[in-house]
């Protein structure tokens, strides 16, 4: 079986102008639709709220879950407690933050009524539903939670932490998980838990020191790479490798972005991959150039290019078949995180597989004109 | 058949074996494993968070400490500053004044650290003995030189009081939560591919720690490795001065031993705790202060030994100028230890240290333990090593190396951790996710191996042995690593035998294009194979920079991908170019195929 003749010749290098246009374009919307609307983080970077519970009946995680999914919260983590039969960590996208213009209207509120030096430290949770005061000397429960009501806080539960002279309190509002149990209730009724064992924030688990990770090692792979390229074929083709991948990338994530599917640690290996396809696939076609170059003395290097990318064509679309073969079945099969990498990972296949013909060795090609034309001449 | 392929095939067949085996264990559940393949391969694959669930772990920083920390270093600065602002020394030397002068400067204005308020302050007082240099305080100098501190009260007073700044109070706290995070994340990491995860609440002051995996036996030592505060400080031990009168009265079960230099000791079960309640009793010198080490166990005594040292408080050499650490074993005794490598402003520091005290002994002091105190021979730079004293077994010495060195390679928590919570808790993902997952990636595969087969015909039966070989060498090596598994890394899995068959794809493609000239099957083989290496390589290799970059530099899952990345282009570079070649010889040569369909 023969998807592409052989000894065919496309003259890819003709509608190089017009494939770049339309390339550029998506890469400019992409990079645009980052800050506008914005990827939608999910858990792993914006964090969300966990919630303990203690169903009074018997339950299975995929029950609770399910219940959770049909009252409209998207992918919530349900974890079962070892050793506490129906007891579950639920962790949730949701947050019940505060604006800041409350925040501010609350520590007004609360000094005002307490007085100037009481209030050593006022802290409101990220997640929004939890409050914490390190006061000087005794304020009495009431007295404080009046206060805070009076600001128009909805106080669910107060805390008195430490003694000694020191006071410090953890004020508990009403929030995400007082809803979330109460329609917990209405699913499960008798089953349904009492109330919270515990609610908290909980911070992203791809913090500052990850993403600073993953950038310095981004730019060292590139760095590297090019390296590489220019060492192994030669400094006309190391920009074009690396300006299709990070294209790639860019590329995928916006239609990500722009479909508004959550953003997660997944999406980052997903995006990973992606650039590993897409600088092995240029690769080869380079080498293919590289090849002829030796072989085929008397043509330009456009004329090459064609040649060579058309010699490779068949191997080009039979080995993104088979890739995209293997994610189709996780995109039709999986569910949740697993159909999400499994899209991202097709659109970053066809993208990679149109920018190794497009925008890869048509750089080179740039490149040659532009440095290397004048140098010769 | 030629030699040569005979020895090929020896290794194919000697690898995929192998990786069989390193497989068994993590397989026992559907194909019960001999308990000696069990025991050659200890690890297998841990299955992720996602999938198994895990230990969850909540610690609380002692955020406290970290401040009382910083509230001693900024004493020991304001003890400096005062030597300039009454007049003692110039601006310059502040940072090099020796110990008389520091003596003179304390007679005049004496720096003390005061807890105030149950513990809730943590504040600094400074005494004048005269009226004139008490003057010289204004709040403007605090706010110059210590923008961490605040005048409390009596300011043109004999006495003040400084206390450090709400507001830095509240970055402090943040500091040490965001800095404990990373240590633990590092110290994981440096454990090998656990995958755990990390989040930090900094408001909350903890820190929440998932480690996938259903292997209870190991989670022991993983706690232990995650809360090891590992300050790590190198102190001069003082056996001129007498400090005999230290040790008032001794309780029972801690003996005196006044040989030399008077130290106190107990063995026993609860001896080091014993000893540690009866130094924090003792009036030790502010300059000085009581650290407790191993000793030697007495039989008669009975159990471990503990004994005391006297050391100068003063630590001019610490962990954080610790580079490198690694397992060494001593030349003589053969017996474990650790080997460490200083910094250049470590190994000046050390250099100046041990050449101004040779002959005397300096305590490498690890958590408050005293680990070894050798006397000091000569002047050293920046090498050095910890013994961790001959009175374990060697078994638990080299673990206790190993350990020692994962803390000390991730460096020192900032303040000491306080279990606060701990949970086995189930997958975070539900049954029926995993099941669709695993059919996924059957379905995916098998996908593949049909398309193959019949776009390439023999090439493709070819590269569909050479599939499920990658298969089984990937998840070997896994297995055998004892790598995590999640949902996506299944996916990831899949997608790579996708992308694998790519080596098949080249080399066939060139396989027909060399048919295509007329060349006989054989021949068309081998230059197949001739010029396609090129490509494969230079592909897998650009691929295999970025991974090997990635995992050097990248963390958590960063690292956990790049290592899935890098065992799938080594296995799939070995079935695709090599073993596929064995098969391909054995049809042309052995089989002497007169056609080779390859599509």
């Amino acid at each position: 079986m023969e998807l592409i003749k052989p000894g065919s010749y496309f003259d890819f290098m003709k509608y190089r102008g017009p494939v770049i246009t339309v390339l550029g374009l998506m890469a400019t919307l992409s990079l645009v639709s980052l800050f506008y609307p914005g990827p939608n983080y999910g858990i792993d970077f914006a964090g969300g709220t966990e919630v303990q519970l203690a169903f009074r009946g018997d339950t299975t995680p995929n029950e609770v879950r399910k219940a959770l999914e049909d009252s409209g919260y998207s992918r919530p983590d349900v974890i079962s407690v070892e050793g506490e039969p129906n007891q579950y960590i639920i962790r949730v996208q949701e947050v019940s933050s505060l604006p800041e213009e409350q925040v501010d209207k609350l520590r007004e509120a609360a000094t005002a009524l307490l007085g100037e030096d009481v209030i050593r430290e006022m802290k409101v949770s990220p997640g929004g539903d939890k409050i914490t005061l390190r006061l000087s000397g005794e304020i009495h429960e009431q007295q404080l939670q009046e206060a805070l009501e009076a600001a128009g806080a909805r106080v669910r539960s107060l805390n008195l932490l430490t003694g000694s002279r020191e006071t410090r309190y953890e004020v508990h509002l009403v929030g995400v998980a007082d809803e979330l149990t109460s329609q917990l209730r209405e699913k499960f009724g008798d089953r349904a838990p009492q109330g919270a064992l515990r609610v908290e924030w909980v911070g992203p688990k791809a913090g500052e020191q990850l993403r600073d990770a993953a950038i310095q090692s981004l730019l060292y792979a590139i760095a590297f790479i090019m390296l590489y390229v220019a060492f192994r074929f030669d400094l006309r083709f190391a920009p074009g490798g690396v300006i299709a991948m990070l294209h790639d990338a860019l590329i995928t994530l916006g239609i990500y972005v722009l479909l508004q599917k959550e953003v997660n640690l997944t999406t980052v290996a997903a995006l990973l991959t992606i650039m590993g396809y897409s600088i092995n696939d240029t690769i080869v076609v380079y080498d293919r150039i590289r090849e002829n170059m030796v072989r085929v003395r008397d043509k330009s290097l456009r004329e090459l290019i064609n040649i060579s990318t058309s010699q490779m064509l068949s191997r080009t679309i039979v080995t993104s078949l088979t890739t995209l073969l293997s994610v189709s079945a996780f995109f039709f099969l999986g569910t949740g995180v697993i159909a999400d990498i499994a899209f991202a990972l097709g659109v970053g296949i066809v993208i990679g597989t149109i920018s190794s013909i497009f925008v890869a060795a048509p750089i080179t090609e740039l490149m040659d004109r532009r440095f290397f034309n004048r140098a010769r001449s | 058949m030629d030699r040569g392929w005979y020895f090929r095939l020896v290794i194919v067949v000697g690898t995929s074996a192998l990786g069989f085996l390193a497989l068994w264990p993590s397989v026992d559940r559907w194909l019960p494993c001999p308990d000696i393949v069990k025991e050659a391969f200890e690890n297998q694959i841990n299955p992720g968070l996602d999938i198994k669930g895990g230990l969850r772990l909540m610690y609380e920083v002692e955020v406290d400490e970290y401040i009382r920390d910083r509230r001693d270093r900024i004493a020991e600065q304001v003890q400096r500053q005062c030597g300039v602002l009454i007049g003692i020394v110039p601006e310059e030397e502040v940072d090099d004044i020796d110990k008389a002068t520091l003596t003179a400067i304390q007679q005049r204005c004496k720096v003390e650290r005061v807890d105030k308020d149950g513990d809730a302050v943590r504040a600094i007082r400074i005494t004048f003995s005269n009226e004139e240099d008490a003057q010289k305080l204004s709040k403007t100098w605090v706010k110059d030189y210590f923008r961490d501190l605040r005048v409390a009260s009596g300011v043109g007073d004999l006495v003040v009081d400084l206390h450090m700044r709400e507001e830095q109070l509240a970055n402090m706290r943040e500091t040490a939560v965001r800095q404990s995070e990373r240590t633990i994340t590092n110290r994981i990491d440096n454990l090998g591919v656990l995958e755990p995860t990390v989040i930090a609440r900094p408001n909350d002051g903890d820190i929440i720690i998932e480690i996938p995996g259903a292997q209870e036996s190991s989670f022991e030592r993983i706690k232990s490795i995650i809360s090891r505060t590992a300050q790590l400080q190198f102190q001069i031990v003082d056996d001129e001065s007498d400090s005999r009168s230290i040790f008032t009265a001794p309780p029972e079960g801690i003996y005196l031993n006044a040989d030399s230099q008077t130290f106190a000791e107990a063995f026993g079960e609860n001896a080091r705790d014993q000893l540690r309640s009866y130094i924090a009793t003792l009036p030790v010198p502010d300059d000085h202060e009581l650290a407790i080490g191993r000793q030697e166990a007495d039989p008669e005594r009975g159990g471990e030994g503990w004994r005391t040292y006297y050391l100068y408080r003063v630590a001019d050499v610490t962990g954080e100028d610790l580079d490198d650490a690694s397992v060494g074993f001593d030349p003589q005794s053969g017996s474990p230890e650790v080997d460490f490598m200083m910094n250049t402003r470590g190994a000046s520091r050390m250099g100046d240290l041990t050449g101004r005290s040779i002959g005397k002994r300096m305590a490498i002091v690890l958590d408050d333990r005293v680990e070894s105190a050798p006397v000091i021979q000569g002047q050293i730079g920046a090498r050095g090593r910890i013994t961790l004293g001959a009175y374990l077994d060697r078994n638990q010495l080299l673990q206790e190396a190993k350990d020692l060195v994962v803390v000390l390679q991730a460096g020192a928590l900032p303040a000491p951790l306080r279990p606060a919570n701990e949970q086995l808790i189930g997958p975070t993902l539900g049954q029926d996710s995993v099941q669709k997952g695993a059919l996924a990636a059957m379905v995916g595969v098998l996908l593949v191996l049909i398309f193959m087969a019949v776009y390439y015909q023999v090439g493709g039966l070819v590269a569909d042995a050479m599939v499920l070989l990658n298969l089984q060498l990937l998840l070997g090596t896994m297995s055998g690593i004892g790598a995590t598994l999640t949902l996506p890394g299944v996916a990831a899995i899949a997608l790579t035998v996708g992308m694998a068959v790519d080596a098949n794809v080249l080399i066939t493609e060139r396989i027909r294009e060399e048919l295509r000239l007329g060349k006989s099957p054989r021949s068309a083989v081998e230059q197949g194979y001739a010029r396609a290496y090129s490509s494969v390589f230079d592909s897998q290799l650009t691929t295999a920079i970025a991974g090997i970059v990635l995992w050097q530099f990248g963390t958590g899952p960063i690292k956990g991908f790049a290592t899935m990345l890098l065992i799938g282009i080594g296995t799939s570079l070995f079935t695709g170019t090599f073993c596929s070649k064995v098969l391909f010889d054995w049809l042309v040569r052995g089989a002497r195929v007169q056609r080779l369909r390859v599509g």
